[in-house]
């Protein structure tokens, strides 16, 4: 237990400051125009604004309670993250086979044990399904393995 | 004569051949999401969309809904079987379906609850045959102001009432708003939010934010938390699926009851499924004359919600294509979709695209026909796939997130924003930020500034324009009322905090349908 619900107390703040981001970037950037002929930045601007207000609110909320440890991880969102990252480096220029293995390899570490036997099966299983579903069955054009160099 | 007209054309295009395989293929896949704990239908439905791209619009929303109302349908199985309710909507299921299932009348709980499901979703067809045209009808009249008031009542109803705190619910709603205006400006041609990413100036895929928020994220809370089910094959044995007279008897009245306010609520924005499940499961408590047997197997314990979700998955149909207002995030998905397929969407899609209306609203009896053949004679197949690893599982999908993602215009772009929205998704998880809201104000954001701007321009810059208007006054009325109740009710649970065990879980995540 913390003493302010620090959780929502971040939370308040940053969506203050993307609020107050967007407001600056549309005043900046975009004409606003007039009510009875708005232009671009008007909408934005006004959201911004309000998003600010909702965020300072919030936090303000967080200061008057207790708040409990967030839940925060770090290795599942690195693997399953930089398993979909490693999917969209590897598609265009190897094709779709090693951009499965790469997405699927990498993907499973985040378990953080290693099944070798079930991981290599999987693989199989979907290099097999995937050329299959979408290449035959919906007739799109991905190369299955490329060699760029 | 001209309504039985339009549920014939209705049959004659819901009962072609390749649409009934879609129906099919939608309803299978739907309970299959449905049946798996972790697989939500937001996601399931972002993710099997690109494989929709090439049909007919008629008939990629035939499947899309297919999946929408079959994973209502499986849901109920993990609830019963495992306490683990496969979609919010079935979570109240788990309060008597789990007990029964432990007597060993988890087979009878199967099909029972197949049958409730059957009851209001068809109670929820017919009236959304009867009332959707009327509706449009009444909506064609509507103005720019009506269409913003509309639309800001089923945003705010829809991120406050549901549950968890009402300001974060509206952030998210503004959030999503913002997001949705990334990219070309459609009155003035500016292009805005771009940062210089030439591929942004179409705006961001809503299939790559849906995908992110609700599929890599889950995802990535789900991985080592997820345990496989360990089930009692005894309770499987077809012979043990047989309901008894009296439990028969007893379920009329729920199913009766729990469709009509499953209807109800269905057709609000904000409320859905599981709230529509969660108040008819307290109902029939209230006016059973043997509450004590609730939570121990009564068999009005499952029939009633099962009813009442399923009634308000097929109603929820009603504003989404009579005005063009979706009230969950799943409508503002099907919307999204319809746009996509290029079909504008508001109160003249009944009358200029009547096939498209109809044989959609007729598909649906064949997909409900499809679901309850499919469920009865095979729940032991569908109670195996809970034995699937969550280790083979999730990596699986997050494949098809991202040939789906690639695949959907064929740049690499579509898959890194797939990673931005997994990462944004994640981060709302870690401040309990919930997911719907913002999904919704992002296929809502774009139509609501252009019809704020219309509103402007023909009231020369007024602000009254939208309460001298009487439909547009009421609906800012309504919306205000709301406002009001969601802070005074969020006022009054603080100072009760600490809600009966149980509860607590059947509240969270209450608005992902």
């Amino acid at each position: 237990m913390y003493r302010f619900d620090y959780t929502d107390l971040v939370g308040g703040m940053l969506l203050f400051f993307v609020g107050a981001g967007v407001s600056l970037v549309s005043i900046g950037n975009y004409p606003l125009g007039t009510l009875p002929r708005m232009g671009p930045g008007m909408f934005p601007a006004i959201l911004g604004v309000v998003l600010a207000a909702l965020g300072v609110s919030l936090a303000l909320q967080a200061l008057r309670r207790t708040g409990s440890r967030p839940d925060i991880r770090f290795f599942s969102p690195l693997f399953v993250l930089g398993g979909v990252t490693a999917f969209a480096l590897t598609i265009v220029p190897f094709g779709l086979i090693p951009a499965i293995v790469a997405i699927v390899v990498i993907s499973s570490l985040a378990e953080l044990r290693i099944r070798p036997v079930s991981l290599v099966l999987l693989c199989l299983a979907l290099c097999l399904m995937a050329p299959l579903v979408f290449v035959v069955g919906l007739g799109l054009p991905i190369p299955l393995i490329r060699w760029p160099f | 004569m001209e309504f039985l007209g339009n549920i014939g054309l209705g049959f004659s295009v819901a009962l072609s051949l390749t649409n009934i395989f879609y129906c099919f293929l939608g309803a299978l896949l739907g309970t299959l999401v449905g049946v798996i704990p972790g697989l939500g239908v937001l996601a399931a439905i972002s993710m099997l969309f690109p494989l929709t791209f090439h049909l007919e619009p008629t008939t990629a929303l035939i499947m899309l809904a297919g999946i929408w109302y079959g994973t209502t349908y499986g849901g109920s199985t993990a609830s019963i079987l495992l306490n683990l309710p496969g979609t919010p909507a079935n979570a109240v299921t788990c309060l008597d379906g789990y007990p029964m299932a432990k007597q060993g009348r988890g087979g009878v709980a199967l099909f029972m609850t197949t049958v409730a499901s059957f009851f209001g979703a068809s109670f929820g067809i017919i009236l959304l045959t009867l009332f959707t045209p009327v509706i449009a009808e009444y909506a064609l009249r509507f103005g720019s102001a009506e269409y913003f008031a509309l639309m800001l009542m089923g945003l705010v109803a829809a991120s406050t009432i549901s549950e968890g705190s009402a300001i974060k619910g509206l952030a998210m709603v503004v959030l999503g708003i913002i997001i949705g205006l990334v990219g070309m400006d459609t009155q003035s041609a500016t292009i805005r939010f771009s940062f210089g990413v030439l591929g942004l100036l179409e705006g961001v895929s809503l299939i790559a934010l849906a995908m992110g928020i609700f599929g890599v994220a889950e995802i990535i809370m789900s991985v080592r938390r997820v345990k496989t089910a360990d089930i009692d094959p005894e309770t499987l044995k077809l012979s043990a699926i047989k309901p008894t007279r009296d439990d028969v008897r007893r379920s009329w009245f729920p199913m009766l009851r729990g469709a009509s306010m499953g209807s109800f609520f269905g057709t609000l924005p904000g409320t859905g499924p599981s709230i529509a499940a969660f108040l008819s499961y307290a109902v029939e408590k209230r006016i059973s004359k043997t509450p004590e047997r609730f939570g121990k197997g009564a068999i009005e314990g499952i029939m009633a919600p099962e009813a009442a979700n399923n009634a308000a998955d097929q109603t929820a149909f009603i504003p989404t294509l009579s005005l063009g207002v979706p009230g969950s995030a799943t409508m503002a998905l099907m919307l999204g979709v319809l746009m996509i397929h290029g079909v504008a969407p508001g109160p003249n899609l009944i009358s200029s695209q009547p096939e498209l209306f109809w044989g959609l609203i007729m598909s649906f009896w064949v997909g409900n026909v499809i679901l309850l053949l499919l469920n009865i004679p095979l729940i032991g197949v569908w109670v195996r796939m809970l034995t699937i690893p969550y280790h083979i599982l999730f990596p699986s999908v997050l494949m098809f997130i991202c040939i789906g993602a690639y695949t959907s215009g064929f740049s690499t772009l579509n898959i890194w924003m797939v990673t931005a929205f997994g990462t944004l998704g994640y981060l709302m998880r870690i401040f309990r930020f919930p997911g719907a809201p913002l999904l919704l104000g992002f296929v809502l954001g774009p139509l609501m500034e252009e019809h704020f701007r219309r509103a402007m321009v023909l009231s020369r810059g007024d602000f009254m324009t939208f309460f001298d208007r009487p439909i547009s006054a009421t609906i800012m009325a309504l919306t205000g009322l709301v406002l009001i109740w969601s802070i005074w009710s969020s006022e009054t649970v603080r100072k009760r905090r600490a809600p009966p065990e149980g509860e607590v879980a059947l509240a969270r995540d209450a608005t992902d349908a």
